[in-house]
């Protein structure tokens, strides 16, 4: 052993008396000045130059630094490395312009990067990451069809890379070929899994409408990568959706609990303590949103719902219009406000937030109800009662407008039309027993009951559960109607029956029934975008810069 | 935004409560003029005397003057410069013999110089590269003139398409030249032989047969070409060479080379491989999608720092085990080993100026520096066993002694609810008058909105008429006729007194040209002169538009100004099939003489 360290010694210790080694000696000692080292140092920097024809610099001498200062986002020193290596080596170090393209890209400068990405693949036409960053940029640019050309030749190249085919996935969703794009991400997971490659799955899911699907997707998500509050809250709101509420919130606490900070989790688990009425427990929540995202509509509705269900009306009003501020164009955000101003008997203001809201969404029936029911309040009967036609013509399932139209008519005495609308609701009424255990609204039954008195259609009751005795209710007595004296218009009966309309809402879409409970409000906590009511994970979903 | 706001807080409370207990504060010197990166900082006994010495591989102020600082408490004790940028710095045992003074080497360029006892003592050239064979022929032929430079050309263009191994800085060269610089180059260079020359891009130790702390050990160096070299350290013979599939930024390596090792390289192409002893390639591979930033080895877990600011944990097999969220850019992380209580942390240095500790994925301690973090060292130095160095990205340096009483509790950083729970919700407040008028509509709330309808009504019969009245009269821009279809639109610009009027017209019909039109100015002429007040409009081309100029003179120096009538009409028609009113301006230079 000793032996051989010395042969090795002696041939190793030749390096430093050859002349490539000599400048180095020069400053040996090592407690010199400054002054001389540089110096030597400048010695050093001529010598080889008079000594024989300018050898070539290496190209990736300062890759390394390039990439440094890149990863450190120290853009500028980058820059100036790279001016530098290009000028040295005559623009020939494909790394230092690989990287002022990325640079370029971060920057905006797309056309730019682009352009360059493509002369460092004419430098080396055999990489597949610089055709996969010209598709990236064909791909930024908008430019699908050419990205996919572009990532299928670079598929040719390195054929085992995730990147390459869930980018193609990506690519082939915005051409709208989702099956392609399926496949692309299937083989993206086959080779490695991401987070990534599974929301864009659960998207596809998603633009496909098929909900289940997507849930399955996720929960696969989940399962690889249960720490991640994204995929977390995306599937608990799909459960939200579907009204599975339990799972719903189970997702949406465990999102919390990694990062109690997150918007959507909590907006979304905030809206189901509003729906059982734990309004102090959402404001809490809620708090910690307004800190972060103080100018969010669906923030600030949810929270003047809050405030509406604590029957802070004023304070309901300020949250609602600063929503209203916020998204001037969310009907929903209107159709609450329309609510509460009903609530406060400000009828000439509902009917303005009402009459806006139909204006966005003219296919809802509760809508043109809640807008009669101003009308009606505001003497104006005529175009009531072509809201309440308008509102039966459209709603499939809630018993409310018919039963709403029907207290109209019957005060106006077209008692053979009130009869008409009320066997309507008698109808949906006993569809809705069909299909869900749900109870109705005690004050809705009561009307109900008191209208089918006044109508003389008997004590054919359809309603679940027999409620408390009429008169018990200090309110009105069934008697008034029956002496046929009309009830006064307005009454806060009607506008009881509003509410619980408004509170139904939310679920009458997906066939499930009326609502017990008086003060739920509509609440909106899916979508940031008011546009994105189908699909609330779609903003969560967005392709994002990898 | 919200997990740093919240985060934010939540350093503080772990630094009110602890971080002033728990460190000395050293040193700190804002202009020390230490520009570098954690992987060339190394602390060292150089001289073998017990007192341990910082050594720096420092790119300069602007990355141009390289040299290598040595400082012994706060003071350089040696500075001598360096012929190219460090790339890395490490200290290692050479051989066994006493006394056991550690060398330093530098990795720099092509080459690994290694100082004893602060001289230079040895330099290693990476080996070259061997050439494309089909390359050399070429360059061969050239030589002996047997083949002319647009095929030589031609050649190398086919070689560089399609070849594994990559063409010589001179092929490349002589691709990118005009015909006319051929000859020269090749007369210049032909007799030289085609050089590929490796540059090492990191350098770490590996202890060689002994995990002792002072074991020799080998040096182990990863290269621009995608490859691993670990070096004898006595003979620095290669004694193991291990290719990537990218190129090594940072390499975290544990156990013997002569035993069982593991070797972790983050690649410039986003993922990290995981090596071992009697393989050639990758054992593992984590895939980040991101660029790591820093690759720390701590307690078997691997942890990794991301450009998406996350910090990640993975075992040894590459399975991620949790992910932590800076509240800022990541720049540089390294390890700090606090050999006394068996602690291996990790730290992590901000763009915010904070030096974050975490024992895997618990806070447990923030350190605030007031300028962003560029490099980080945690060891003996001097005789102080717990020293932390920081660089700043001004060129400061910082140095803390980590007291002997600290304890890094775990749990000190850890969440109760965010704060910004506790802080009370912004309502907007109504003002008295809001709560008068909800009164008085609830009172009149019918005869508002009846009101409000007659008004609504009113308004909408108006406008109606109006439109109706433009129609009539051709007052309109755009003319309804279904002959002429016709947009015009003015501009006035100038000071005065003069002005220019442009009118552009234009036919929206789709296909049919319009002849025979006329344009018609109308105005007070004691305010306004015009060269021509009636004029001939030209064929007009379906959709482009006509700019039809004209000055306008103002005459008046009482700063009035009037309304110019623009008339478009239709030859043989009295009726205006267009018009357009123009306020003209008032002439500010007379306005403001008054």
């Amino acid at each position: 052993m000793a032996e051989e360290t010395l042969a090795s010694l002696s041939v190793f210790f030749s390096p430093i008396c050859s002349s490539h080694f000599v400048p180095w000696k020069l400053d040996a000692p090592f407690l010199s000045l400054p002054l001389r080292t540089q110096f030597s140092a400048s010695a050093e920097s001529q010598k080889p130059q008079l000594k024989k024809a300018p050898e070539f610099p290496i190209l990736e001498k300062q890759n390394w630094l390039i990439h440094l200062h890149y990863i450190r986002k120290d853009y500028e020193a980058c820059k100036a490395v790279i001016k530098e290596q290009l000028q040295e080596t005559q623009g020939l170090c494909e790394y230092a312009i690989y990287v002022q393209a990325l640079i370029f890209r971060l920057e905006g400068n797309i056309q730019e990067s682009l352009e360059l990405f493509q002369t460092c693949a004419v430098l080396s036409p055999q990489c597949a990451d610089n055709l996969k960053q010209v598709a990236r940029s064909l791909f930024l640019l908008g430019k699908h069809k050419a990205a996919i050309e572009v990532y299928s030749e670079a598929a040719k190249l390195n054929q085992k890379d995730w990147e390459i085919c869930h980018n193609l996935g990506v690519c082939y969703i915005y051409l709208k070929q989702f099956n392609k794009a399926q496949d692309q991400l299937h083989n993206a997971l086959h080779l490695n899994r991401h987070d990534l490659t599974y929301i864009m799955l659960g998207k596809i899911h998603l633009l496909e409408g098929d909900l289940d699907k997507a849930i399955e997707i996720y929960k696969k998500a989940v399962e690889f990568s249960p720490e991640n509050t994204e995929l977390l809250t995306t599937l608990g709101l799909l459960y939200l959706q579907l009204g599975i509420y339990q799972k719903a919130f189970e997702h949406l606490g465990n999102a919390l609990t990694y990062d109690p900070t997150n918007y959507k989790a909590i907006l979304a688990a905030g809206s189901m303590m509003q729906t059982h009425g734990d309004f102090d427990v959402a404001l809490t929540k809620y708090r910690v949103v307004a800190c972060a995202v103080p100018e969010s509509p669906p923030l600030w509705n949810n929270i003047g719902m809050c405030f509406f269900g604590k029957k802070k009306y004023v304070a309901a009003i300020s949250c609602l219009k600063r929503a209203n501020y916020l998204a001037p164009f969310d009907w929903k955000i209107l159709y609450n406000l329309g609510l509460v101003h009903l609530t406060m008997q400000q009828y000439a203001s509902a009917f303005h937030f009402l009459s806006a809201a139909i204006n966005f969404q003219p296919k809802m029936g509760e809508l043109y109800m809640l807008l009669a029911v101003a009308l009606t309040n505001l003497e104006d009967i005529e175009n009531a009662k072509r809201a309440y036609a308008e509102a039966v013509r459209l709603d499939k399932c809630n018993p409310l407008v018919n039963l709403n139209y029907a207290v109209l008519l019957y005060n106006q005495g077209e008692k053979r039309a009130a009869l008409t609308q009320y066997q309507e609701m008698e109808k949906k009424v006993n569809l809705l027993k069909d299909s869900s255990s749900l109870e109705f609204d005690s004050e809705m039954v009561e009307m109900a009951q008191k209208l089918g008195a006044a109508l003389q259609v008997g004590e054919a009751l359809v309603w679940t559960k027999p409620v408390k005795d009429p008169k018990s209710k200090h309110r009105s007595s069934s008697g008034s109607k029956a002496a046929s004296v009309p009830q006064p218009l307005g009454s806060n009966q009607a506008l009881g029956q509003a509410m619980s309309s408004a509170a139904a809402y939310r679920k009458l879409p997906s066939g499930a029934g009326g609502t017990s409970q008086l003060t739920k409000p509509p609440s909106l906590p899916l979508e940031p975008e008011p546009t994105e009511e189908a699909h609330p994970t779609e903003a969560s979903a967005q392709i994002r810069e990898k | 935004m919200a997990a740093a706001s919240s985060s934010d807080s939540e350093g503080d409370r772990a630094e009110s409560s602890e971080a002033s207990s728990k460190w000395l504060d050293a040193h700190y010197d804002p202009m020390a003029n230490i520009h570098t990166f954690s992987a060339c900082l190394v602390l060292a006994d150089l001289h073998g005397d017990g007192e341990y010495k910082l050594a720096v591989g420092d790119l300069g102020p602007s990355g141009r003057q390289p040299c290598l600082k040595v400082l012994k408490g706060p003071t350089v004790l040696a500075e001598s410069a360096l012929p190219a940028l460090p790339a890395a710095a490490a200290a290692f045992l050479m051989g066994q013999h006493e006394p056991r003074t550690p060398a330093l080497a530098l990795a720099s360029g092509p080459c690994v110089y290694v100082y004893k006892n602060l001289r230079p003592y040895f330099k290693f050239s990476l080996p070259q590269l061997p050439p494309n064979p089909l390359e050399q022929d070429l360059w061969n032929q050239a030589k002996e003139d047997q083949i002319d430079h647009l095929t030589l050309k031609e050649m190398l263009e086919g070689i560089r398409e399609k070849a594994e191994v990559p063409l010589s800085v001179q092929s490349l060269r002589f691709l990118q030249l005009e015909l006319s610089e051929m000859e020269a180059f090749v007369n210049q260079h032909k007799s030289k032989p085609i050089k590929r020359q490796a540059v090492i891009t990191t350098m770490t130790t590996l202890k060689k047969n002994m995990a002792d702390e002072d074991a020799m050990s080998c040096l182990v160096l990863g290269t621009e070409n995608k490859e691993l070299l670990v070096l004898d350290p006595e003979a620095f013979t290669i004694l193991a060479k291990m290719s990537l599939p990218g190129v090594p930024v940072f390499l975290e390596v544990s156990g013997q080379f002569d035993v069982a090792f593991r070797l972790a390289a983050a690649c410039r192409n986003g993922n990290i491989y995981i090596l071992r002893r009697d393989c050639k390639r990758p054992k593992y591979c984590i895939e980040l999608s991101t660029q790591p930033v820093g690759l720390v080895l701590a307690h078997k877990v691997l942890v990794v720092g991301s450009t998406q600011d996350n910090l990640h944990g993975f075992t040894h097999k590459g399975k991620r085990l949790w992910t932590v969220h800076m509240p800022a850019a990541i720049l540089t992380m390294n390890l700090l080993e606090q050999r006394s209580r068996g602690l291996q942390a990790v730290m992590a240095g901000l763009a915010n100026g904070e030096v974050r500790i975490y024992h895997d994925k618990a806070l447990l301690n923030v350190i605030r520096t007031p300028d962003a973090v560029t490099s980080l060292c945690f060891g003996r130095y001097g005789r102080e066993d717990n020293t932390l160095i920081v660089t700043t990205r001004g060129g400061g340096l910082i140095i803390k002694i980590l007291k002997r009483t600290a304890v890094f509790a775990e749990g000190a950083g850890e969440v109760g609810p965010p704060p910004a729970q506790a802080m009370k919700l912004n309502v907007p407040r109504k003002t008295r008058l809001y709560v008068d008028q909800t009164l008085r509509e609830r009172e009149a709330g019918t005869a508002m909105h009846r009101t409000f309808q007659t008004d609504l009504y009113l308004l909408r019969l108006r406008a109606a008429r109006a439109y109706v009245r433009a129609l009539e009269s051709s007052l309109n821009p755009v003319s309804a006729t279904a002959r002429e279809p016709l947009k015009l639109h003015a501009v006035v610009q100038g000071l005065g007194p003069t002005f220019k009027l442009t009118l552009h017209l234009q036919n929206t019909s789709t296909a049919r040209p319009i002849l025979g039109l006329l344009v018609c100015f109308l105005y007070n002429e004691v305010l306004y002169a015009l060269p021509r007040a009636f004029f001939k409009v030209p064929l007009l081309v379906p959709g482009l538009n006509y700019p039809l100029e004209t000055f306008v003179e103002s005459l008046s120096d009482k700063g009035i100004s009037d309304i110019i009538k623009v008339l478009v009409l239709r030859e043989g028609q009295s009726a205006p099939l267009l018009s357009a009113h123009i306020n003209m301006p008032v002439q500010p230079a007379q306005a403001c003489g008054k």
